[in-house]
C-alpha cells in the first residue's frame, strides 16, 4: 500500500496537492487539500497531473473522482465561485460593497491603535492596514487615511465602524465572514503574528462573536492545511454540528488564501510538536511522508508545517546543556494542533497527584494544542518537599498565631518572623534559592527558543503558577531586550509570581506580549512572603500584591479567595484558571475531584509515549525515571520521607474543601481571605 | 450673519498646556490650546475634498477622484492667537458610502456643509443633510457653517441671498467660496474654528467627557454642580 518514493509519497491517501504554478521549479506544495474540497477552486488541469498519476495506481475511485473535477476545472477560473451543494454562496473579504470594506479597514486600522498605541508597535500597524487595504482591494487613495487610523489620528473608536459593518445585507447573518476574511489575510504570508490574533480577538468581541467560533475557525484552517486524522472524541452530535460548520467554512478559507496567488506557504504550526516528530513522524504527516522525508520535498513540507528548526529541538536540547540547566523539555498537554500554541510551567512538584509537570493543568483548555514545560525536576522536587513539609507538618502548630499577624500586616511583619518558623527555614530556603536561580535561566532559555521561533511562526501564551510564573518573567525580560521580540506571545498568566512587583520592571514587557498579561496574586500567601524574606530584599512581591502598571494589557487579579496558601496554585488550578479568564476543560470539576493523589490516569501513557520518542528519559515527569542516577536526590530533605506520609493526606484535603475558612485547623490557617480582608488594606506594600 | 474674520496668525505660546491633556493617540503639541473635530458633508461633487485640499495643501485638481470612505486630514491654524488642531474628516458624498457617514458625527464640534452654487439639486438637498446631522450628532450646540462652492463659475444656479436665507433659517455660518480661486476657503475654515473657541462648552467638555474624573468637589462660586455646561448640553 505504499506510495512509491516521491514528492508525491508525502501526501496520505486520499489528499490532493495544490502545486504552486511552475512544478520544475519549485516542487514543494503549497498546501494539500482534502478529496472533497477541491471542488473547483484549485484545480488547473495538468498541474495535478502527476499526482494523479500515483494515486491512480492506488485507489481507483479518487481517479475517478478527481477525473470529473479535472474537467470541470477547465471550465472554471481558479478562484471560482463556491456554490456547491447547495452551500449558500459566502462571499470573501474582497466581495463586499466597497463602503464595507472600507468600514472594514477601517475597524482594523482604529482598533490597531487602540491596542498598540506604542510608538515601536506602529510600523506594524501601518504595514499590516496597507496590507489589508491590499487585500480587500481598495484604492490606494484610502491609504493615508487608514494610514491615520492605524496611528491613532481620528479614531473616536472602532466601534463606529462595527455597527456599520453589520448592517451590511451581506455581513447580518454572517459575521464570521469578516473573522474568517481577517484571519486569512493574516495567515497569508505564512506566519500568524500574536497581535494578528489580538486583533482578530478584538474585532470578533466587537461583533459580539463567541471567540469559540474564532478557536473553530482557526481549528478548520489549520485541518484544511494539513491531513489530520479525525479522532475527536466528543460527542457524535457535538462533533456533527461542529464538522457540518468546518465545511462551511474551509472552503471560503481556502479561497480567500487562494486569492493571494500561488506563494502562499504556511508555516504557522509549530516546533514544539517535534518530540512528537521524532516519535514517529508517521503520526502526523502519514506512514509514506515519514518515508520520503529524507527527500527535498519532504523537508520543504517539514519545514513548512514546524518550523525551520522544529526537528531539531529536541536532539539539540537533549545533547548540549544549556548553563546551569540541567532538564528542558516540552511535554505535549493535548494531542490537538492549533494555529495557537500555549505553554504551561509548573512551579514546583509534589508527592502524590502533583508529581508530574503536566498535573496541576489538566483543567486548562487555551487552546487545543498546549504543552507544559519540564524544567529541573530534581530541584522542584525538593522545593515542593519543603514547601509540603513546612505547611503540612512542623510549622503548623508552633507558627499558627505568629503567622496569623504576619500575614494581616503585610511583608512590613515579615522581618519579624516567629521564631519557631526560623528554624525550619533551612529546610526550605536552600531548594527555594537553587530554583530561584534556575527559573531565572531556565527563562531566559525559553526566550530564545521562542525568538528562535522553534514553535512556528504563530502566537504563544505562557501560564505558569509560582516558579514557572518566575520562568515566564524572565523569559519575558530576556526577550524584551531583543529586537524581533514582538508579535510572538499573546497573554501571559502569572500566578503568585515570586518576582518583582514594581511596574517599572514590567514595563518593557508591554512590548513583548501584544494581548494581556495577566497578575493573578494573593495577599494571604504567607509562604511566599516568607521564602522572599531572605532570597533577596524585594518588598514588592507581584505574587503578594498587584501590579501597578498603567496599560491595557495589565489584569490585577486577586486570588486571595480561592488561593489561601502557596500550594493552593496547583491544587486549585481549575477555579484560578476559571478566575483569570482562561478556558478550562467543561465539566472538570467533578473529574478532578475523582482524581486520587498519586493517580492521574490520562496522563501517564501519553508522557510515556512522548518521553520514549527522545533518546533520554529526561522529561522528569516521573521524577524517579528522571533522575535515577542521583540516589542523593531522594534523601536530601533528611526527614521529609518520614513526613511525607503524614504530610500528604494533610495538604491534599483541602483540594475538596477550598473556600472552608480554616482558621486553626488546615495547613494554613492564616491564609483565610476574611482575616486578611479585615484588617489589611489593598496594598500590603511597604509604601 | 456672516461675521468677520479676526484671526491673528502665529499667536502667543504661552496659552501652551493650560487645558492641556487631548484625547489620547493624538500627539500632544505643546502650545495647542485644543483639538476640534471637523466633518465636511454635502453631495457628491459639490467640491468637499477639493475644498479640503486646498485649504490644507492649498493645491488644487480639477480632476479629483471621487473620495472613498473617508479622507482624513490634520492641520494646527491659529485663531485669535490660539492655536487649534483640526481634524478634518472629508466624507464622501456618493450614495454607495452613505451608510459610513453617520458613524464619523460622533464628537464632532464642527460641521461644513457644502453645496455646489451651479447646481440647484445639490443646495435641494441641503435639507437631507440638516436632517441627518440632527439624527446623528450626539450634540446639539455644534457650529454648522454652510459653504456655496465653485463661485468661480459662471453658470451659477444659485444666488447667494438663497444660500444666506437658508443658513439663516437653521442658525448656520454661511459663506461662498471657490476652491479653485482660493476664494473664501481659509475664511471658512477659520471663521468656523473661531465660533467653537467662542462656544467653550464645546470644546473644553471633550476631556470632560472621556471618562469620569474622581476629584474632591471644589466647586467654585456660583459655578454649580454641573459647572455651567448644563445649559448647553
Amino acid at each position: 500500500m505504499d506510495p512509491p518514493a516521491g514528492f508525491s509519497g508525502l501526501f496520505p491517501l486520499g489528499q490532493l496537492a495544490y502545486f504552486s504554478k511552475n512544478l520544475q521549479e519549485a516542487e514543494q506544495p503549497v498546501f494539500t487539500l482534502k478529496r472533497g474540497e477541491a471542488h473547483n477552486c484549485f484545480l488547473k488541469s495538468g498541474l495535478v497531473q502527476p499526482v494523479l498519476q500515483v494515486h491512480r495506481n492506488t485507489i481507483p475511485q479518487i481517479r475517478l473522482e478527481m477525473a470529473t473535477q479535472d474537467r470541470s476545472s477547465q471550465r472554471l477560473p481558479p478562484v471560482a465561485e463556491p456554490a456547491v451543494e447547495g452551500v449558500p454562496h459566502l462571499p470573501v473579504g474582497h466581495e463586499l460593497a466597497e463602503a464595507s470594506r472600507f468600514a472594514y479597514a477601517a475597524l482594523c486600522g482604529i482598533s490597531l491603535s487602540q491596542l498598540f498605541p506604542e510608538p515601536e508597535q506602529s510600523s506594524f500597524c501601518t504595514e499590516f492596514v496597507a496590507g489589508l487595504v491590499k487585500w480587500l482591494e481598495l484604492p490606494e487613495a484610502v491609504l493615508p487615511t487608514m494610514t491615520a487610523f492605524a496611528n491613532g489620528l481620528g479614531g473616536e473608536g472602532a466601534d463606529v465602524f462595527a455597527p456599520i459593518l453589520l448592517k451590511d445585507p451581506i455581513l447580518k447573518d454572517n459575521r464570521l465572514v469578516i473573522i474568517q476574511d481577517l484571519l486569512s489575510f493574516s495567515l497569508k504570508d505564512g506566519r500568524y503574528d500574536a497581535r494578528a490574533r489580538v486583533l482578530i480577538c478584538h474585532v470578533t468581541s466587537l461583533f459580539r462573536v463567541p471567540l469559540e467560533e474564532l478557536d473553530l475557525l482557526e481549528e478548520t484552517f489549520l485541518e484544511s492545511l494539513k491531513e489530520t486524522k479525525e479522532e475527536e472524541s466528543e460527542t457524535a452530535e457535538a462533533s456533527r454540528k461542529k464538522k457540518e460548520n468546518r465545511r462551511k467554512w474551509k472552503r471560503y478559507l481556502l479561497i480567500g488564501l487562494a486569492t493571494v496567488g500561488g506563494g502562499t506557504v504556511i508555516g504557522v504550526t509549530g516546533g514544539l510538536a517535534a518530540p512528537l516528530v521524532a516519535a514517529g513522524a508517521a503520526t502526523i504527516i502519514g506512514s509514506a511522508g515519514a518515508a520520503a522525508l529524507g527527500s527535498v520535498a519532504g523537508i520543504a513540507v517539514m519545514t513548512s508545517l514546524f518550523g525551520a528548526a522544529g526537528a531539531g529541538l529536541t536532539g539539540y536540547k537533549m545533547k548540549k546543556r544549556v548553563g546551569a540547566i540541567e532538564e528542558f523539555t516540552f511535554l505535549p498537554l493535548t494531542e490537538g494542533r492549533q494555529l495557537h500554541i500555549t505553554i504551561a510551567i509548573t512551579g514546583w512538584l509534589a508527592s502524590g497527584k502533583y508529581r508530574t509537570f503536566s498535573a496541576p493543568w489538566m483543567a486548562l483548555a487555551r487552546s487545543s494544542e498546549q504543552y507544559c514545560l519540564a524544567w529541573e525536576a530534581k530541584y522542584l522536587m525538593e522545593l515542593g518537599n519543603a514547601l509540603e513539609t513546612i505547611l503540612s507538618g512542623l510549622a503548623n502548630m508552633v507558627a499558627q498565631e505568629a503567622l496569623k499577624y504576619t500575614v494581616l500586616s503585610g511583608i512590613v511583619a515579615a522581618l519579624t518572623w516567629p521564631a519557631s518558623l526560623l528554624t525550619v527555614a533551612n529546610v526550605i530556603d536552600n531548594p527555594w534559592g537553587v530554583c530561584l536561580h534556575r527559573s531565572a535561566e531556565v527563562g531566559k532559555h525559553l526566550a530564545h527558543i521562542l525568538l528562535s521561533r522553534q514553535q512556528g511562526r504563530r502566537p504563544v501564551t505562557l501560564i505558569g503558577f509560582s516558579l514557572g510564573a518566575r520562568v515566564i518573567y524572565f523569559c519575558l525580560q530576556e526577550m524584551a531586550q531583543e529586537k524581533d521580540c514582538q508579535g510572538i506571545i499573546e497573554d501571559v498568566v502569572l500566578l503568585g509570581a515570586p518576582v518583582e512587583g514594581e511596574a517599572k520592571h514590567w514595563e518593557p514587557f508591554r512590548k513583548v506580549v501584544s494581548g494581556r498579561i495577566i497578575n493573578g496574586y494573593s495577599r494571604g500567601d504567607w509562604l511566599l512572603s516568607f521564602v522572599y524574606r531572605t532570597s533577596s530584599v524585594q518588598l514588592r512581591v507581584a505574587g503578594l500584591q498587584p501590579v501597578l502598571l498603567q496599560d491595557r494589557r495589565v489584569e490585577n487579579v486577586d486570588l486571595s479567595s480561592v488561593v489561601s496558601g502557596h500550594l493552593d496554585y496547583a491544587r486549585q488550578m481549575d477555579i484560578i484558571l476559571k478566575t483569570v479568564g482562561i478556558h478550562t476543560k467543561p465539566g472538570w470539576d467533578e473529574k478532578g475531584l475523582l482524581l486520587t493523589p498519586g493517580s492521574p490516569p490520562q496522563e501517564e501513557p501519553r508522557q510515556v509515549a512522548a518521553t520514549s520518542s527522545s533518546d533520554k528519559t529526561t522529561p522528569g515527569d516521573n521524577p524517579e525515571v528522571a533522575t535515577p542516577a542521583d540516589p542523593s536526590r531522594v534523601q536530601v530533605p533528611t526527614g521529609l520521607d518520614q513526613s511525607e506520609g503524614a504530610s500528604l493526606p494533610a495538604t491534599t484535603s483541602p483540594a475538596e474543601s477550598p473556600q472552608l475558612c480554616s482558621h486553626g485547623t488546615g495547613p494554613n490557617p492564616l491564609g483565610c481571605p476574611d482575616c486578611a480582608s479585615e484588617t489589611q488594606g489593598p496594598c500590603p506594600g511597604l509604601d | 450673519m456672516r461675521g468677520h474674520l479676526s484671526s491673528v496668525k502665529g499667536g502667543e505660546p504661552d496659552w501652551g498646556g493650560q487645558l492641556g491633556s487631548e484625547r489620547s493617540g493624538v500627539r500632544m503639541d505643546e502650545d495647542v490650546l485644543t483639538t476640534l473635530k471637523i466633518l465636511i458633508i454635502g453631495e457628491s461633487g459639490v467640491g468637499k475634498s477639493s475644498l479640503l485640499l486646498r485649504f490644507t495643501d492649498d493645491t488644487f485638481d480639477p480632476e479629483l477622484a471621487a473620495t472613498i470612505g473617508v479622507d482624513f486630514k490634520v492641520k494646527t491654524i491659529s485663531v485669535d492667537g490660539n492655536k487649534a488642531k483640526l481634524a478634518i474628516w472629508d466624507t464622501a458624498g456618493q450614495e454607495r458610502f452613505r451608510t459610513l457617514t453617520p458613524s464619523y458625527y460622533r464628537g464632532a464640534q464642527g460641521v461644513i456643509l457644502v453645496y455646489d452654487v451651479t447646481r440647484r439639486d445639490t443646495f435641494v438637498k441641503l435639507d437631507n443633510w440638516l436632517n441627518e446631522l440632527e439624527t446623528y450628532c450626539t450634540r446639539n450646540d455644534i457650529v454648522n457653517m454652510l459653504v456655496g462652492n465653485k463661485i468661480d463659475k459662471e453658470n451659477r444656479e444659485v444666488d447667494r441671498n438663497e444660500g444666506l436665507k437658508f443658513a439663516r433659517k437653521h442658525s448656520m455660518l454661511f459663506i461662498e467660496a471657490s476652491a479653485k480661486t482660493c476664494d473664501g476657503v481659509q475664511c471658512a475654515f477659520e471663521e468656523l474654528v473661531e465660533k467653537i473657541i467662542q462656544t467653550p462648552g464645546l470644546w473644553e467638555s471633550e476631556n470632560q467627557n472621556k471618562g469620569v474624573k474622581l476629584t474632591h468637589r471644589e466647586e467654585g462660586p456660583g459655578g454649580g454642580a454641573c459647572g455651567g455646561y448644563c445649559s448647553m448640553l
